[in-house]
Protein backbone atom coordinates (compact mmCIF):
# COMPACT_ATOMS: atom_id res chain seq x y z
CA UNK A 1 0.00 0.00 0.00
CA UNK A 2 1.11 3.79 -1.11
CA UNK A 3 1.05 6.59 1.50
CA UNK A 4 -1.30 8.39 -1.19
CA UNK A 5 -3.91 5.23 -1.06
CA UNK A 6 -4.05 5.38 3.19
CA UNK A 7 -2.91 8.35 5.02
CA UNK A 8 -2.37 6.51 8.00
CA UNK A 9 -0.01 3.38 7.28
CA UNK A 10 -0.71 0.61 8.43
CA UNK A 11 -4.20 0.39 8.46
CA UNK A 12 -6.20 -0.45 5.35
CA UNK A 13 -8.04 1.98 3.50
CA UNK A 14 -10.92 3.01 5.49
CA UNK A 15 -10.01 1.05 8.83
CA UNK A 16 -11.85 -2.26 8.11
CA UNK A 17 -10.46 -5.46 6.64
CA UNK A 18 -12.15 -6.08 3.05
CA UNK A 19 -13.51 -9.25 4.58
CA UNK A 20 -15.39 -7.17 7.03
CA UNK A 21 -16.66 -5.10 4.23
CA UNK A 22 -17.73 -7.73 2.27
CA UNK A 23 -19.78 -9.16 5.01
CA UNK A 24 -21.41 -5.53 5.45
CA UNK A 25 -22.07 -5.36 1.58
CA UNK A 26 -23.55 -8.82 1.45
CA UNK A 27 -25.88 -7.32 4.25
CA UNK A 28 -26.85 -3.74 3.08
CA UNK A 29 -28.00 -5.59 -0.70
CA UNK A 30 -30.06 -7.52 1.25
CA UNK A 31 -31.19 -4.33 3.64
CA UNK A 32 -32.18 -2.42 0.65
CA UNK A 33 -33.82 -5.78 -1.14
CA UNK A 34 -36.13 -5.76 2.56
CA UNK A 35 -37.27 -2.29 2.87
CA UNK A 36 -37.06 -1.79 6.74
CA UNK A 37 -35.76 -4.92 7.85
CA UNK A 38 -32.71 -5.12 10.59
CA UNK A 39 -29.96 -7.78 9.02
CA UNK A 40 -27.92 -8.90 11.99
CA UNK A 41 -24.22 -8.75 11.05
CA UNK A 42 -20.81 -9.53 12.88
CA UNK A 43 -20.31 -5.84 14.29
CA UNK A 44 -16.37 -5.04 14.93
CA UNK A 45 -14.63 -3.02 17.65
CA UNK A 46 -14.12 0.77 16.49
CA UNK A 47 -11.65 2.45 18.07
CA UNK A 48 -14.49 3.94 20.38
CA UNK A 49 -16.88 3.04 22.50
CA UNK A 50 -20.37 1.63 21.77
CA UNK A 51 -23.19 4.34 21.52
CA UNK A 52 -20.55 6.94 19.77
CA UNK A 53 -21.75 5.38 16.07
CA UNK A 54 -19.76 2.42 15.71
CA UNK A 55 -22.68 1.06 13.77
CA UNK A 56 -22.98 3.83 11.14
CA UNK A 57 -19.26 3.93 10.55
CA UNK A 58 -18.92 1.13 10.07
CA UNK A 59 -21.26 1.31 7.15
CA UNK A 60 -19.58 4.36 6.14
CA UNK A 61 -16.30 2.19 6.11
CA UNK A 62 -17.49 -0.21 4.29
CA UNK A 63 -19.24 1.80 1.50
CA UNK A 64 -16.63 4.54 1.34
CA UNK A 65 -14.50 5.20 -1.90
CA UNK A 66 -11.50 7.50 -2.53
CA UNK A 67 -12.98 9.42 -4.61
CA UNK A 68 -16.34 10.48 -2.26
CA UNK A 69 -16.76 13.82 -0.59
CA UNK A 70 -17.85 12.59 3.25
CA UNK A 71 -20.11 14.60 5.53
CA UNK A 72 -20.42 13.85 9.30
CA UNK A 73 -23.21 15.56 11.41
CA UNK A 74 -24.16 15.50 15.05
CA UNK A 75 -27.48 16.61 15.81
CA UNK A 76 -27.03 18.73 13.08
CA UNK A 77 -24.21 20.13 13.52
CA UNK A 78 -20.90 19.77 11.57
CA UNK A 79 -18.50 21.30 14.85
CA UNK A 80 -19.60 19.08 17.52
CA UNK A 81 -17.19 16.70 19.01
CA UNK A 82 -18.93 13.44 17.48
CA UNK A 83 -19.06 14.60 14.23
CA UNK A 84 -15.39 16.09 14.34
CA UNK A 85 -13.83 13.11 15.21
CA UNK A 86 -15.18 10.76 13.01
CA UNK A 87 -14.54 13.08 10.68
CA UNK A 88 -10.90 13.38 11.40
CA UNK A 89 -11.13 9.55 11.35
CA UNK A 90 -12.10 8.94 7.82
CA UNK A 91 -9.94 11.88 6.61
CA UNK A 92 -6.53 9.75 8.32
CA UNK A 93 -7.81 5.70 7.47
CA UNK A 94 -9.15 6.97 4.00
CA UNK A 95 -7.68 10.18 2.70
CA UNK A 96 -11.32 10.88 1.52
CA UNK A 97 -12.42 14.50 1.09
CA UNK A 98 -14.63 15.96 3.94
CA UNK A 99 -16.60 18.88 3.20
CA UNK A 100 -19.60 19.97 5.43
CA UNK A 101 -21.88 21.56 2.70
CA UNK A 102 -24.61 19.06 2.33
CA UNK A 103 -25.02 19.66 -1.79
CA UNK A 104 -21.33 18.72 -1.96
CA UNK A 105 -20.94 15.47 -0.35
CA UNK A 106 -21.81 12.08 -1.37
CA UNK A 107 -21.81 10.63 2.13
CA UNK A 108 -23.64 11.84 4.90
CA UNK A 109 -22.96 9.85 8.20
CA UNK A 110 -25.75 11.83 10.26
CA UNK A 111 -26.16 11.11 14.38
CA UNK A 112 -29.95 12.19 14.65
CA UNK A 113 -30.88 14.18 11.98
CA UNK A 114 -31.65 14.60 8.49
CA UNK A 115 -30.10 18.09 6.61
CA UNK A 116 -32.68 20.57 6.27
CA UNK A 117 -31.48 20.80 2.53
CA UNK A 118 -33.12 18.16 0.15
CA UNK A 119 -30.66 15.58 -0.77
CA UNK A 120 -30.61 14.71 -4.10
CA UNK A 121 -30.27 11.01 -6.20
CA UNK A 122 -27.12 9.23 -5.26
CA UNK A 123 -26.23 10.87 -2.08
CA UNK A 124 -26.07 7.60 0.88
CA UNK A 125 -27.30 9.22 4.22
CA UNK A 126 -25.37 6.37 6.79
CA UNK A 127 -27.43 7.23 10.74
CA UNK A 128 -26.24 6.18 13.74
CA UNK A 129 -28.79 4.21 15.52
CA UNK A 130 -28.74 3.08 19.17
CA UNK A 131 -31.51 1.07 19.59
CA UNK A 132 -32.68 -0.40 16.15
CA UNK A 133 -35.76 -2.45 17.27
CA UNK A 134 -38.91 0.19 17.66
CA UNK A 135 -40.97 -2.97 19.65
CA UNK A 136 -37.45 -3.64 22.39
CA UNK A 137 -39.38 -1.21 24.87
CA UNK A 138 -42.60 -3.14 24.66
CA UNK A 139 -41.14 -6.54 24.45
CA UNK A 140 -37.84 -7.48 25.49
CA UNK A 141 -37.51 -10.72 23.84
CA UNK A 142 -35.41 -10.27 20.25
CA UNK A 143 -37.19 -13.67 19.36
CA UNK A 144 -40.30 -12.47 19.53
CA UNK A 145 -39.86 -8.96 18.67
CA UNK A 146 -38.54 -10.73 15.55
CA UNK A 147 -41.99 -13.05 15.39
CA UNK A 148 -43.89 -10.09 15.60
CA UNK A 149 -42.38 -8.55 12.50
CA UNK A 150 -42.37 -11.77 10.53
CA UNK A 151 -46.52 -12.11 11.80
CA UNK A 152 -46.77 -8.22 11.15
CA UNK A 153 -48.23 -7.96 14.33
CA UNK A 154 -47.90 -4.09 14.88
CA UNK A 155 -50.69 -3.90 17.48
CA UNK A 156 -48.92 -2.82 20.54
CA UNK A 157 -47.26 -0.40 18.63
CA UNK A 158 -50.50 1.46 18.63
CA UNK A 159 -51.32 0.82 21.89
CA UNK A 160 -48.28 2.69 22.85
CA UNK A 161 -49.41 5.81 20.84
CA UNK A 162 -52.80 5.46 22.35
CA UNK A 163 -51.16 5.15 26.04
CA UNK A 164 -49.74 8.57 25.19
CA UNK A 165 -52.69 9.87 23.88
CA UNK A 166 -54.56 8.72 26.98
CA UNK A 167 -51.76 10.30 29.49
CA UNK A 168 -51.45 13.53 27.90
CA UNK A 169 -53.99 14.02 25.28
CA UNK A 170 -51.82 13.67 22.45
CA UNK A 171 -48.92 11.81 20.73
CA UNK A 172 -45.94 13.02 23.30
CA UNK A 173 -43.35 10.94 21.29
CA UNK A 174 -41.10 13.21 20.17
CA UNK A 175 -38.29 11.61 18.98
CA UNK A 176 -37.38 7.50 17.20
CA UNK A 177 -40.75 8.40 16.36
CA UNK A 178 -42.00 5.02 14.68
CA UNK A 179 -42.63 4.60 10.88
CA UNK A 180 -44.02 1.84 8.55
CA UNK A 181 -41.98 1.51 5.36
CA UNK A 182 -43.48 0.36 2.33
CA UNK A 183 -46.39 -0.82 4.04
CA UNK A 184 -44.61 -3.51 5.78
CA UNK A 185 -41.92 -3.41 8.16
CA UNK A 186 -41.91 -1.17 11.44
CA UNK A 187 -39.12 0.63 11.80
CA UNK A 188 -37.24 3.22 14.27
CA UNK A 189 -36.15 6.02 12.01
CA UNK A 190 -32.85 6.15 14.80
CA UNK A 191 -33.75 9.06 17.66
CA UNK A 192 -34.11 11.76 14.85
CA UNK A 193 -36.72 14.09 15.69
CA UNK A 194 -40.38 13.51 14.65
CA UNK A 195 -40.02 17.15 12.75
CA UNK A 196 -37.66 14.73 10.17
CA UNK A 197 -39.89 11.66 9.94
CA UNK A 198 -41.65 13.39 7.05
CA UNK A 199 -38.21 13.79 5.16
CA UNK A 200 -37.96 9.90 5.09
CA UNK A 201 -41.02 9.56 2.62
CA UNK A 202 -40.14 9.27 -1.16
CA UNK A 203 -36.45 11.21 -0.18
CA UNK A 204 -34.18 10.62 -2.78
CA UNK A 205 -31.23 9.63 -1.78
CA UNK A 206 -30.56 6.10 -0.42
CA UNK A 207 -30.86 6.30 3.56
CA UNK A 208 -29.24 2.98 5.53
CA UNK A 209 -28.69 2.49 9.47
CA UNK A 210 -26.54 1.13 11.04
CA UNK A 211 -26.50 0.14 14.82
CA UNK A 212 -23.03 -1.10 16.25
CA UNK A 213 -23.74 -2.45 20.02
CA UNK A 214 -26.64 -4.36 18.66
CA UNK A 215 -25.35 -5.85 15.33
CA UNK A 216 -28.49 -4.77 13.30
CA UNK A 217 -27.80 -2.76 9.94
CA UNK A 218 -31.51 -2.05 8.00
CA UNK A 219 -32.08 0.82 4.83
CA UNK A 220 -34.82 2.68 3.42
CA UNK A 221 -34.41 2.73 -0.43
CA UNK A 222 -35.04 5.88 -2.13
CA UNK A 223 -38.33 6.73 -3.29
CA UNK A 224 -39.83 4.54 -0.95
CA UNK A 225 -43.30 5.16 0.88
CA UNK A 226 -42.46 6.03 4.45
CA UNK A 227 -45.19 6.47 6.67
CA UNK A 228 -45.29 7.63 10.82
CA UNK A 229 -47.97 5.49 12.71
CA UNK A 230 -50.96 7.51 13.94
CA UNK A 231 -54.77 7.30 14.26
CA UNK A 232 -57.46 9.63 12.02
CA UNK A 233 -59.12 11.42 15.18
CA UNK A 234 -54.88 11.77 16.32
CA UNK A 235 -52.90 12.43 12.75
CA UNK A 236 -49.27 13.04 13.08
CA UNK A 237 -48.03 16.02 13.45
CA UNK A 238 -44.25 18.10 13.63
CA UNK A 239 -42.84 20.08 16.09
CA UNK A 240 -43.75 24.27 15.92
CA UNK A 241 -42.02 27.06 17.12
CA UNK A 242 -43.04 30.49 17.88
CA UNK A 243 -40.14 32.15 16.83
CA UNK A 244 -38.12 32.06 13.96
CA UNK A 245 -33.95 30.77 14.25
CA UNK A 246 -32.06 34.03 16.04
CA UNK A 247 -29.19 33.54 13.57
CA UNK A 248 -31.32 32.74 9.82
CA UNK A 249 -34.85 33.72 10.82
CA UNK A 250 -36.09 30.70 8.94
CA UNK A 251 -39.18 29.23 10.41
CA UNK A 252 -39.47 25.83 8.14
CA UNK A 253 -36.31 24.48 10.13
CA UNK A 254 -35.75 22.61 13.44
CA UNK A 255 -34.45 24.63 16.23
CA UNK A 256 -32.31 23.92 19.47
CA UNK A 257 -32.98 25.77 22.59
CA UNK A 258 -29.98 27.65 23.55
CA UNK A 259 -29.03 29.27 27.50
CA UNK A 260 -27.48 32.03 27.03
CA UNK A 261 -26.83 33.02 30.56
CA UNK A 262 -28.00 31.85 34.12
CA UNK A 263 -31.06 34.49 34.35
CA UNK A 264 -32.95 32.19 32.06
CA UNK A 265 -31.91 33.92 28.80
CA UNK A 266 -32.18 31.63 25.82
CA UNK A 267 -32.50 31.43 22.38
CA UNK A 268 -33.40 29.41 19.67
CA UNK A 269 -31.38 28.98 16.45
CA UNK A 270 -31.38 25.80 13.57
CA UNK A 271 -29.79 22.88 14.69
CA UNK A 272 -28.55 22.41 10.58
CA UNK A 273 -25.45 24.12 11.52
CA UNK A 274 -24.66 24.42 7.75
CA UNK A 275 -27.93 25.26 6.59
CA UNK A 276 -28.15 27.95 8.78
CA UNK A 277 -25.16 29.23 7.79
CA UNK A 278 -25.68 29.07 4.23
CA UNK A 279 -28.66 31.11 5.19
CA UNK A 280 -26.82 33.73 6.84
CA UNK A 281 -24.49 34.12 4.12
CA UNK A 282 -27.43 34.49 1.37
CA UNK A 283 -28.72 37.29 3.34
CA UNK A 284 -25.59 39.53 3.86
CA UNK B 1 -7.51 -20.32 -19.42
CA UNK B 2 -6.31 -16.99 -17.42
CA UNK B 3 -8.77 -15.91 -15.51
CA UNK B 4 -7.72 -12.62 -13.71
CA UNK B 5 -8.61 -10.68 -10.79
CA UNK B 6 -9.04 -6.59 -10.37
CA UNK B 7 -6.03 -4.77 -10.52
CA UNK B 8 -6.78 -2.55 -7.33
CA UNK B 9 -8.76 -4.94 -5.21
CA UNK B 10 -10.00 -2.88 -2.54
CA UNK B 11 -10.74 0.22 -4.88
CA UNK B 12 -12.45 -1.89 -7.75
CA UNK B 13 -14.35 -4.07 -5.82
CA UNK B 14 -15.66 -0.36 -3.63
CA UNK B 15 -16.54 0.90 -6.87
CA UNK B 16 -18.52 -2.01 -8.49
CA UNK B 17 -20.19 -2.63 -5.18
CA UNK B 18 -21.70 0.97 -5.37
CA UNK B 19 -22.60 0.63 -8.10
CA UNK B 20 -24.17 -2.70 -7.11
CA UNK B 21 -26.09 -0.78 -4.20
CA UNK B 22 -27.01 1.96 -6.74
CA UNK B 23 -28.82 -0.97 -8.75
CA UNK B 24 -30.42 -2.59 -5.89
CA UNK B 25 -31.63 0.81 -4.53
CA UNK B 26 -33.22 1.99 -7.47
CA UNK B 27 -34.29 -1.29 -9.50
CA UNK B 28 -34.88 -0.61 -13.41
CA UNK B 29 -31.22 1.71 -13.38
CA UNK B 30 -28.09 0.25 -15.24
CA UNK B 31 -24.71 0.49 -14.31
CA UNK B 32 -21.88 0.00 -16.48
CA UNK B 33 -18.74 -1.93 -15.02
CA UNK B 34 -15.53 0.02 -16.05
CA UNK B 35 -11.71 -0.98 -15.30
CA UNK B 36 -12.89 -4.71 -14.62
CA UNK B 37 -11.42 -7.82 -15.83
CA UNK B 38 -12.28 -9.59 -18.88
CA UNK B 39 -13.36 -13.42 -17.85
CA UNK B 40 -11.11 -15.43 -20.67
CA UNK B 41 -13.06 -16.15 -24.18
CA UNK B 42 -14.60 -19.29 -23.89
CA UNK B 43 -16.07 -18.48 -20.65
CA UNK B 44 -19.81 -18.04 -20.33
CA UNK B 45 -20.19 -15.02 -18.04
CA UNK B 46 -19.15 -11.43 -18.76
CA UNK B 47 -17.24 -8.46 -17.06
CA UNK B 48 -20.23 -7.55 -15.19
CA UNK B 49 -20.80 -10.51 -13.90
CA UNK B 50 -17.46 -11.67 -12.84
CA UNK B 51 -16.71 -7.91 -11.35
CA UNK B 52 -20.35 -8.94 -8.95
CA UNK B 53 -18.85 -11.61 -7.86
CA UNK B 54 -15.23 -10.50 -7.56
CA UNK B 55 -16.93 -7.66 -4.97
CA UNK B 56 -19.49 -9.94 -2.92
CA UNK B 57 -17.88 -13.74 -2.79
CA UNK B 58 -14.88 -14.84 -0.41
CA UNK B 59 -14.84 -17.59 2.26
CA UNK B 60 -18.12 -17.30 3.90
CA UNK B 61 -20.21 -17.44 0.63
CA UNK B 62 -21.31 -20.26 -1.08
CA UNK B 63 -22.19 -20.16 -4.72
CA UNK B 64 -23.96 -22.58 -7.30
CA UNK B 65 -23.30 -22.04 -10.82
CA UNK B 66 -26.04 -23.59 -13.50
CA UNK B 67 -24.75 -26.53 -15.44
CA UNK B 68 -24.42 -24.06 -18.70
CA UNK B 69 -22.33 -21.80 -17.22
CA UNK B 70 -19.76 -24.18 -16.17
CA UNK B 71 -16.77 -23.06 -18.55
CA UNK B 72 -13.27 -22.12 -18.92
CA UNK B 73 -12.75 -23.24 -15.12
CA UNK B 74 -14.87 -20.76 -13.84
CA UNK B 75 -15.40 -23.05 -10.55
CA UNK B 76 -11.52 -22.99 -9.81
CA UNK B 77 -11.10 -19.38 -11.11
CA UNK B 78 -13.64 -18.77 -8.58
CA UNK B 79 -12.31 -20.91 -5.88
CA UNK B 80 -8.73 -19.56 -6.43
CA UNK B 81 -9.77 -15.74 -6.62
CA UNK B 82 -12.13 -15.31 -3.70
CA UNK B 83 -12.10 -18.40 -1.95
CA UNK B 84 -15.45 -19.34 -2.19
CA UNK B 85 -17.10 -22.19 -2.18
CA UNK B 86 -19.52 -24.64 -4.69
CA UNK B 87 -22.85 -24.84 -2.96
CA UNK B 88 -24.11 -28.84 -3.74
CA UNK B 89 -27.41 -28.01 -3.70
CA UNK B 90 -29.17 -25.17 -4.90
CA UNK B 91 -30.94 -24.08 -1.86
CA UNK B 92 -27.75 -24.21 0.36
CA UNK B 93 -26.63 -21.35 -1.84
CA UNK B 94 -25.37 -17.59 -1.36
CA UNK B 95 -25.52 -16.41 -4.81
CA UNK B 96 -26.39 -18.61 -7.82
CA UNK B 97 -25.23 -18.05 -11.40
CA UNK B 98 -28.02 -18.89 -13.49
CA UNK B 99 -29.41 -17.92 -16.94
CA UNK B 100 -33.23 -17.36 -17.66
CA UNK B 101 -33.06 -21.12 -19.24
CA UNK B 102 -32.10 -21.93 -15.94
CA UNK B 103 -34.76 -20.84 -13.98
CA UNK B 104 -37.06 -22.38 -16.80
CA UNK B 105 -35.96 -25.64 -16.31
CA UNK B 106 -34.51 -28.14 -19.09
CA UNK B 107 -36.56 -30.71 -20.53
CA UNK B 108 -38.55 -32.76 -17.94
CA UNK B 109 -36.41 -31.32 -14.66
CA UNK B 110 -38.11 -29.21 -12.07
CA UNK B 111 -36.58 -25.13 -11.92
CA UNK B 112 -34.15 -25.38 -9.12
CA UNK B 113 -35.30 -24.22 -5.71
CA UNK B 114 -33.29 -21.66 -4.23
CA UNK B 115 -32.89 -20.64 -0.69
CA UNK B 116 -35.90 -18.03 -0.56
CA UNK B 117 -34.88 -17.13 3.77
CA UNK B 118 -37.72 -17.77 6.24
CA UNK B 119 -40.49 -15.24 7.64
CA UNK B 120 -38.29 -14.07 10.81
CA UNK B 121 -35.51 -14.04 8.99
CA UNK B 122 -36.08 -13.53 5.18
CA UNK B 123 -32.29 -11.81 4.37
CA UNK B 124 -30.84 -15.77 4.25
CA UNK B 125 -32.04 -16.31 0.83
CA UNK B 126 -30.03 -16.74 -2.34
CA UNK B 127 -29.09 -13.90 -4.75
CA UNK B 128 -29.35 -14.19 -8.38
CA UNK B 129 -26.51 -13.18 -10.66
CA UNK B 130 -28.63 -13.92 -13.63
CA UNK B 131 -26.44 -13.65 -17.30
CA UNK B 132 -28.73 -12.23 -19.74
CA UNK B 133 -28.12 -12.11 -23.65
CA UNK B 134 -29.96 -8.54 -23.71
CA UNK B 135 -30.62 -5.80 -20.95
CA UNK B 136 -32.46 -2.74 -21.60
CA UNK B 137 -35.66 -1.03 -21.26
CA UNK B 138 -36.98 -2.14 -24.32
CA UNK B 139 -38.89 -4.68 -22.51
CA UNK B 140 -42.84 -5.61 -22.09
CA UNK B 141 -41.67 -5.74 -18.06
CA UNK B 142 -42.85 -2.07 -15.93
CA UNK B 143 -40.93 -2.55 -12.16
CA UNK B 144 -42.69 -0.17 -9.55
CA UNK B 145 -41.91 -0.22 -5.54
CA UNK B 146 -39.30 1.15 -3.15
CA UNK B 147 -36.77 3.04 -5.25
CA UNK B 148 -39.02 3.81 -8.56
CA UNK B 149 -40.14 6.78 -9.22
CA UNK B 150 -43.31 6.03 -10.71
CA UNK B 151 -42.19 2.99 -13.20
CA UNK B 152 -39.34 1.90 -15.30
CA UNK B 153 -39.11 -0.29 -17.85
CA UNK B 154 -37.20 -3.19 -18.10
CA UNK B 155 -36.25 -5.65 -21.46
CA UNK B 156 -34.21 -8.68 -20.62
CA UNK B 157 -34.38 -10.57 -23.66
CA UNK B 158 -34.31 -14.22 -24.52
CA UNK B 159 -36.44 -16.87 -22.20
CA UNK B 160 -37.25 -13.24 -20.38
CA UNK B 161 -40.94 -14.67 -19.62
CA UNK B 162 -39.35 -17.38 -16.57
CA UNK B 163 -36.95 -15.44 -15.17
CA UNK B 164 -39.55 -12.40 -14.86
CA UNK B 165 -42.43 -14.34 -13.77
CA UNK B 166 -39.91 -16.38 -10.95
CA UNK B 167 -39.26 -12.63 -9.71
CA UNK B 168 -42.65 -11.17 -9.84
CA UNK B 169 -43.74 -14.50 -7.27
CA UNK B 170 -41.70 -12.96 -5.00
CA UNK B 171 -44.30 -10.70 -4.07
CA UNK B 172 -46.53 -13.09 -2.71
CA UNK B 173 -44.45 -14.52 -0.28
CA UNK B 174 -42.63 -11.22 -0.04
CA UNK B 175 -40.69 -10.45 3.23
CA UNK B 176 -39.11 -14.09 1.73
CA UNK B 177 -37.92 -14.09 -1.93
CA UNK B 178 -35.26 -14.27 -4.54
CA UNK B 179 -33.32 -11.00 -5.43
CA UNK B 180 -31.49 -11.08 -8.94
CA UNK B 181 -28.46 -8.73 -9.81
CA UNK B 182 -28.78 -8.88 -13.77
CA UNK B 183 -25.76 -9.03 -16.04
CA UNK B 184 -24.99 -8.25 -19.63
CA UNK B 185 -22.07 -7.91 -20.75
CA UNK B 186 -20.26 -5.05 -19.02
CA UNK B 187 -23.72 -3.51 -18.16
CA UNK B 188 -25.53 -4.46 -14.30
CA UNK B 189 -29.14 -3.85 -13.01
CA UNK B 190 -30.97 -5.59 -10.58
CA UNK B 191 -34.52 -6.23 -8.87
CA UNK B 192 -34.58 -7.00 -5.46
CA UNK B 193 -37.91 -8.91 -4.05
CA UNK B 194 -39.37 -5.23 -2.93
CA UNK B 195 -39.95 -4.58 -6.68
CA UNK B 196 -43.49 -4.96 -8.19
CA UNK B 197 -43.99 -6.68 -11.87
CA UNK B 198 -46.11 -5.97 -14.36
CA UNK B 199 -46.21 -7.06 -18.48
CA UNK B 200 -47.39 -4.14 -20.22
CA UNK B 201 -46.81 -3.44 -24.38
CA UNK B 202 -42.77 -2.42 -24.88
CA UNK B 203 -41.72 0.96 -26.48
CA UNK B 204 -38.22 2.47 -25.24
CA UNK B 205 -34.96 1.40 -26.86
CA UNK B 206 -31.06 1.78 -25.21
CA UNK B 207 -30.14 -1.65 -25.98
CA UNK B 208 -27.11 -3.43 -24.78
CA UNK B 209 -26.50 -6.49 -27.00
CA UNK B 210 -23.52 -9.21 -25.59
CA UNK B 211 -21.59 -10.14 -28.70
Amino acid sequence: MTASECSASGYNFAYLDEQTKRMIRRGLLKAVAIPGYQVPFGGREMPMPYGWGTGGMQLTASVLGQDDVLKVIDQGADDTTNAVSIRAFFERVAGVTTTTATGEADVIQTRHRVPEQPLRQGQLLIFQVPIPEPLRFIEPSEEETRLMHALEEYGVMHVKLYEDIARHGHIATTYAYPVKVDGRYVTDPSPIPKFDNPKLHMNEALMLFGAGREKRLYAIPPYTRVESLDFEDHPFEVQQWDAPCAICGARDTFLDEVITDDRGGRMFVCSDTDYCQSRTEEVA
Amino acid sequence: MRWNAFDTPVHDSQRVYRQLLSAMAEPGTFAEVGGAPLPPSGAAIGTACWATLLTLCDLDTRVWLAPELDAAGINEALAFHTGARQAERPDEADFALVTPATLAGQGEAEPPAFQEGSDTYPDRSTTLVVMLDRLDTAGPWALSGPGIPGQRRLGVGQGGEALMTRLAANRARFPRGLDAILTCGTRLAAVPRSTRITRSASEEVDTCMSP
